[in-house]
């Protein structure tokens, strides 16, 4: 027999939540009816919370920003301006417990990035691991071909370990006595931290950089702002996005040219980048070519100038001016019927370098955010997922209606 | 025992476990880097063991009242543990009979064997302790050994568990031997258990017994499986050899123990490390050798046939010869050269190659140093195939030539093996020693369940065979299809004109099965993946359903980097086709119509489905699997129906950091399973079945006491009055036993649809065997069933058929496949997750098929 019950909404299962917590308080609930009054106030809280639709924030910020006069502008002026470093050194694999040596550092890069200006420096390098464990070479020849790929031995671009530690502090550069924290990713702590004590050993430069995680950082920017603690699923889920995988200028010249994606200077750059596109902007800056790889959207052609557009309508006998793709080219409209190009005569259009008209970039993105949001959705796409329990439609829908 | 091992026990000095073993530290430790060589075999499966002996808790106990011994014991017998497991007397409904009745019975023959013993048999379990202690095992088997008391009885002895099959007088046996150093050692033999039959240890004993067994008709143990070196099958134009072998065990099944075979290869080349460094250093010229030696040789697994046992090659030694000395354990220097000839015999003839260097696998899990053994290149033969073997075609066809055997082939080595046991003397005296005896081979009945209807839109197919039915639906149109408006097809300028002739087809064929598509937007990129995503990234928007990418290699970071981004990142249904596929003349239409079904199921559209009597039944499928990159994350993929036709999915995949493959993740999934059901159909499912892949050996009480609770726990939180009712069945693709039918003589696979529930089923489980998939060449295996929880108290004619027709529903393939659909819908995603994403995908696309 089918069990027939009346259809439930989310204020029911919050309120069923609830109940044993009144319960412990002394209140008479037996069922959720019971419980309802006592509900109503906090069931308004959590739903306006920031943190429930962070991807929303960043069109709002721009649009009307309501947090921005309860928090002090000094505050955030020093928060803005401060310099952080993100780090990260690569090993070939982590060899097992008992052995002396736990890494062999192979690659190192680290990046000076402030909110405000973003990436302000990058430094790279690639480390001669030394000698490998007898015994080992598989295992880390392993290690190394399923991520960065650097060859364990006979790599004539590896640095001695003591200079790549002299000019990491040089690049830090600190002022005099005053080290500034470096962060990385709480993954990859462990092995950070352990290669740098190794490498400080071998080159007898003993200073101790204050190693903290990235995951903090964030944290500690968001409270700042917002005076609440983000969820650690949005932190890791703000860090680890595939989008600027292949970003020029991103990865070090070595694993471009092999275009290999596992590099560190590009976890460094990846990190900034992320940082800065989803909370640089909650501080109402406007993203740079230092924050993001703008030039990728800004003109794409030139990065590929062999990207052609081909509307298949072309093949379609009666092509109605509303087709469904209307929206993807209309700013390409013109310049299309201008350049009738070999086989293609009306319908493609291939821009050079020197055409005037740049791509859908996300510079013209943000310039006219403020006023149109027409295409918002494009560079709000890696926002969505940051809500990951919002429906793709509903998601969208949020987004025009926030426009 | 041979006189061989008699003369090695004499003093650790020739103890063969240091043969190829150097130790970079003089480690204390007191036992020997490999345990078994010979003699040792016997105790072979108590590796590990040992240790536990010196515990004196057990007083004798009659039968095994609790296995401690099997879990506090050893780690690869883990098959042992899932034995003291019993489902079935939980389960009211098939307590005394779970066996089915509908169907057309069919006569089977299997690989079973029967093994008769008399009714009083009985393992008699005895402690050994040594004064003063030993710490060589082989010293302690060889002391006991040479006692005339134990020399003409079976026996078993691991070092300090020694099972007899007949009793000694004395409950508590004292013995005297002297050593070859002339100290007199004390053994008291002190009896502590007697076992039945039916005991799990006794199995394992049994197991011992067979090893020997095999051992004595000259095969060799390399992994588990024992290897027939002595008449390889040669293919000479790969320079490849197959040494034949089998896959023994001997267990308990329905009624009484059955000793099973199956036929197994091990592919060896035929060529010497040392060889193929010499054709690699003409090829290459020096300059480079040491490098490219490296690189192809790192990482090989190599066979030494002085002992027939395998390495893996961690690493080469260019510092060290053959006629460099290395430490044996006593502490004497030798060089290998010498080594080799005093131990095997064998001339090395080249002195200047380099060693090889292996890391043992360490026996325990302690934080010992690892311990290296240096191989000599001249004779270690190279085993497996690379991958650059795998993928060439010829050479695979022609192992599979060798290696595919038919049934009737099949059978007739069964039947030599046995033949050969029953003839060599040797193996015959160990049999009668302990009292055995080598029965006939099983056969049975098995019932083939009806064929299935599969049902589209306006028709009802009965296809000819249920292992292909393309043709029969090829008019036919499918049952629901969303249709395609705005979707981008992104090629490259070599692939563009491919692109168009296929797109045309695709529409074609899209059109007849009812799936309308429109036309796209063609986007050109050049030719490397960061084009491709970074034209993915300008062009896709909301309103963009399908992205489908042209690749133009099967380079994996293509793939790998579109399905990253597309489906975590950015939430769109891909589909990337290789461009290869697309030139194949005269295939584009087969090849447009599976792409043009794997798009509809992306997009939410259902293609077939069968008749389910069962109103309001939701079936899950669960499956496990090891992400590629970091290894010490589960990837866990989890696929539930939420509708009563059982054609839509809702599936989900979550990465946990654990080592173990048991899910902990799976009330989450549940719980969002149900909530999805509860949205479409506005009721909770009234039966929910979980099929459950990926299960190892001896986690079935895992599984019992952990999985199946969080699903009960979800399904109990989901509704306050009536909850639903759950069966978790466990599904394995791999299990020992095949079935044969027997026709005109000769023997043949077993139909589709024949299920087996009886004598080759366990007694302890409700569990059945089907087969659901076909073998053009070759033998079919069965897939095995375990239902571990029921309360759907369902027939298990009704369960077999419900999991029989569920084998219909793979929308990636029209024809019926080996596992139940939601299994193998489980398994692509784990599959897709573990080697491309290594992330969660998005929630957005949980409704739909976007890993097909």
């Amino acid at each position: 027999m089918p069990n027939r019950k009346p259809s439930r909404n989310a204020y029911y299962f919050f309120v069923q939540e609830k109940i044993p917590e009144l319960r412990r308080r002394g209140l008479p609930v037996a069922r959720v009816a019971d419980a309802i009054p006592y509900c109503s106030a906090d069931w308004a809280k959590p739903v306006f919370t920031p943190l429930r639709r962070p991807g929303m924030l960043v069109p709002k910020q721009n649009v009307s920003p309501p947090d921005m006069s309860t928090l002090s502008l000094k505050g955030d002026q020093a928060l803005l301006g401060g310099i952080f470093y993100f780090l990260n050194i690569f090993s070939h694999g982590e060899l097992p417990p008992h052995c002396e040596q736990r890494f062999l550092p192979c690659e190192i890069g680290c990046v000076k990035y402030s909110l405000q200006e973003g990436i302000m420096a990058d430094f790279h390098s690639f480390i001669n691991p030394g000698e490998i464990p007898r015994g080992f070479r598989f295992h880390c020849q392993a290690a190394s071909d399923s991520s960065h790929k650097i060859p364990i031995s006979n790599f004539e671009r590896g640095h001695n370990q003591a200079t790549v530690l002299q000019n990491l502090y040089r690049f830090i550069h600190p002022n005099p006595g005053n080290w500034p924290p470096i962060y990385c990713k709480s993954d990859d702590r462990t092995r950070v931290n352990w290669c740098l004590k190794h490498m400080a050993k071998a080159s007898e430069i003993r200073q101790d950089l204050q190693l903290l995680t990235v995951e903090d950082l964030v944290v500690g920017i968001y409270q700042q702002k917002f005076l609440k603690e983000p969820s650690k699923t949005w932190i890791r889920s703000l860090l680890d996005v595939a989008m600027w995988d292949y970003s020029s200028n991103t990865r070090c010249k070595w694993h471009e040219e092999n275009d290999i994606l596992f590099c560190a200077l590009a976890v460094c750059k990846k990190i900034a980048y992320c940082i800065s596109n989803s909370l640089a902007t909650l501080f109402g800056i406007q993203l740079t070519e230092a924050h993001v790889p703008l030039q990728d959207y800004e003109a794409s052609n030139s990065v590929t100038p062999k990207m052609v557009v081909l509307d298949a309508g072309r093949y379609q006998k009666l092509r109605v001016g509303s087709s469904g793709f209307s929206h993807f080219n209309s700013s390409n409209e013109e310049q299309r019927s201008n350049t009738p190009i070999g086989d293609y005569p009306s319908r493609a259009k291939i821009s050079g370098q020197n055409s005037s008209v740049r791509g859908r970039g996300i510079t013209r993105l943000l310039e006219s955010i403020s006023n149109s949001s027409s295409n918002i959705h494009k560079f709000s796409n890696c926002d969505t997922s940051l809500s990951p329990y919002m429906s793709q439609k509903d998601g969208y829908k949020s987004f025009s209606s926030l426009s | 025992m041979s006189g061989r091992a008699r003369v090695k026990a004499r003093g650790i000095a020739r103890s063969p476990s240091a043969t190829e073993v150097r130790r970079i530290q003089a480690s204390p430790l007191p036992r020997s880097v490999d345990l078994s060589n010979n003699e040792a075999s016997s105790s072979n499966g108590f590796l590990g063991t040992s240790r536990i002996s010196t515990n004196d808790k057990y007083g004798i106990s009659s039968g095994d009242a609790g296995s401690t011994f099997m879990e506090r014991g050893v780690k690869n017998k883990q098959d042992f543990m899932d034995l003291s497991i019993c489902t079935r007397e939980k389960l009211a409904h098939v307590r005394n009979c779970k066996t089915g009745s509908s169907g057309i019975p069919v006569k089977l023959v299997t690989n079973l064997f029967n093994l008769d013993f008399p009714q009083d048999w009985q393992l008699y379990q005895y402690h050994v302790t040594y004064i003063p202690d030993l710490a060589s095992r082989r010293l302690r088997i060889a002391l006991l050994y040479s006692h005339s008391e134990l020399s003409n009885k079976a026996k078993a002895f691991d070092g300090a568990i020694l099972f007899l099959s007949q009793k000694l007088e004395e409950k508590v046996t004292e013995l005297s031997s002297e050593t070859r150093r002339g100290e007199t050692v004390k053994m008291t033999i002190t009896l502590k258990r007697e076992l039945p039959s039916s005991s799990p240890v006794c199995i394992q004993v049994f197991n011992i017994i067979f090893r020997k067994i095999l051992k004595k008709l000259s095969m060799y143990q390399i992994g588990r499986n024992f290897y027939n070196p002595s008449e390889p099958m040669e293919i000479p134009q790969h320079k490849l050899s197959l040494w034949p072998g089998f896959a023994i065990s001997v267990s308990y099944f329905e009624r009484k123990l059955l000793f099973s075979a199956d036929v197994s290869y091990k592919v060896l080349r035929n060529e010497t490390v040392l060889e193929f460094m010499t054709a690699l250093c003409q090829r290459t010229g020096l300059s480079c050798f040491t490098q490219t030696c490296e690189k192809q040789l790192i990482g090989l697994i190599v066979l030494t046939r002085y002992n027939n046992r395998t390495y893996s090659i961690d690493d080469i030694d260019w510092s060290v010869k053959p006629t460099h000395t290395f430490q044996k354990r006593d502490g004497t220097e030798i060089t290998y050269v010498d080594y080799y000839k005093q131990q095997y015999d064998i001339t090395v003839s080249d002195l200047n190659q380099p060693m090889l260097v292996s890391l043992l696998k360490k026996k325990r899990n302690d934080n010992s140093e690892a311990q290296l053994a240096h191989l000599i290149p001249e004779l270690c033969f190279l085993t497996g195939l690379t991958d650059q073997a795998t993928s060439d075609f010829q050479l695979m066809k022609a192992v599979a030539e060798k290696t595919r055997l038919s049934p009737s082939g099949r059978q007739q080595r069964l039947a030599r093996l046995v033949d050969n046991i029953q003839r060599n003397t040797n193996a015959r005296f160990e049999l009668e020693t302990w009292g055995l005896h080598f029965g006939s081979q099983i056969s049975l009945t098995g019932r083939i369940v009806p064929s299935e209807k599969i049902l589209m839109q306006d028709h009802i197919c009965r296809p000819v065979s249920a292992a292909d039915w393309s043709k029969d639906i090829r008019t036919c149109k499918i049952l629901n299809a969303q249709s395609l408006n705005t979707w981008l097809i992104l090629c490259s300028d070599r692939t563009e004109y491919v692109a168009e002739s296929f797109l045309n087809c695709l529409r074609r064929v899209a059109g007849s099965m009812g799936f309308n598509v429109d036309y796209p937007k063609i986007i050109k990129v050049q030719e490397n993946p960061a084009a491709f995503i970074r034209a993915i990234q300008q062009y896709v928007d909301p309103d963009v359903q399908l992205v489908m990418c042209i690749l133009p290699s099967n380079q994996k970071t293509y793939y790998d980097s579109i399905k990253k981004y597309l489906s975590s990142d950015c939430p769109v249904p891909s589909q990337c086709v290789l461009a290869r596929t697309l030139n194949k003349q005269g295939m584009m239409m087969s090849i447009a119509t599976k792409i043009a079904m794997q798009m509809t199921c992306k997009l939410g559209g259902e293609l077939w489905a069968v008749e389910i009597p069962l109103k309001s039944l939701m079936v899950v499928g669960i499956d496990v699997c090891k992400d590629a990159l970091s290894k010490d994350v589960m990837v866990v993929g989890c696929v539930a129906s939420v509708n009563p036709r059982i054609t839509r999915w809702f599936s989900r995949c979550i990465l946990q950091r654990t080592m173990t493959d048991v899910a902990d993740c799976l009330k989450v999934f549940m719980t969002g399973a149900l909530n999805k059901w509860y949205k479409y159909n506005h009721d909770l499912p009234a039966r929910i079945i979980v099929y459950r892949a990926g299960v190892g050996d001896g986690q079935l009480k895992t599984l019992i006491e952990y999985e199946v609770p969080q699903l009960l726990s979800s399904v109990a939180e989901s509704s306050s009055n009536t909850s639903s009712r759950l069966s978790v069945i466990v599904v394995r693709k791999k299990c020992m036993p095949r079935f044969f039918t027997e026709m005109n003589r000769t023997v043949q696979n077993p139909p589709l649809g024949t299920v087996v529930d009886s004598e080759a089923t366990r007694n302890e489980w409700y569990d059945f065997y089907l087969i659901s998939q076909v073998a053009c060449r070759g033998t079919v295996s069965p897939t095995y069933y375990n239902v571990i929880y029921d309360d759907n108290g369902l027939k298990p004619d009704h369960m077999q058929r419900l999991t029989f027709k569920l084998c219909h529903l793979y929308y990636n393939w029209p024809g019926i496949v080996s596992v139940p659909a939601p299994c193998q819908y489980a398994h692509k995603l784990t599959f897709l997750v573990a080697q491309s994403i290594h992330k969660e995908p998005s929630l957005e696309l949980a409704n739909h098929l976007f890993y097909l």
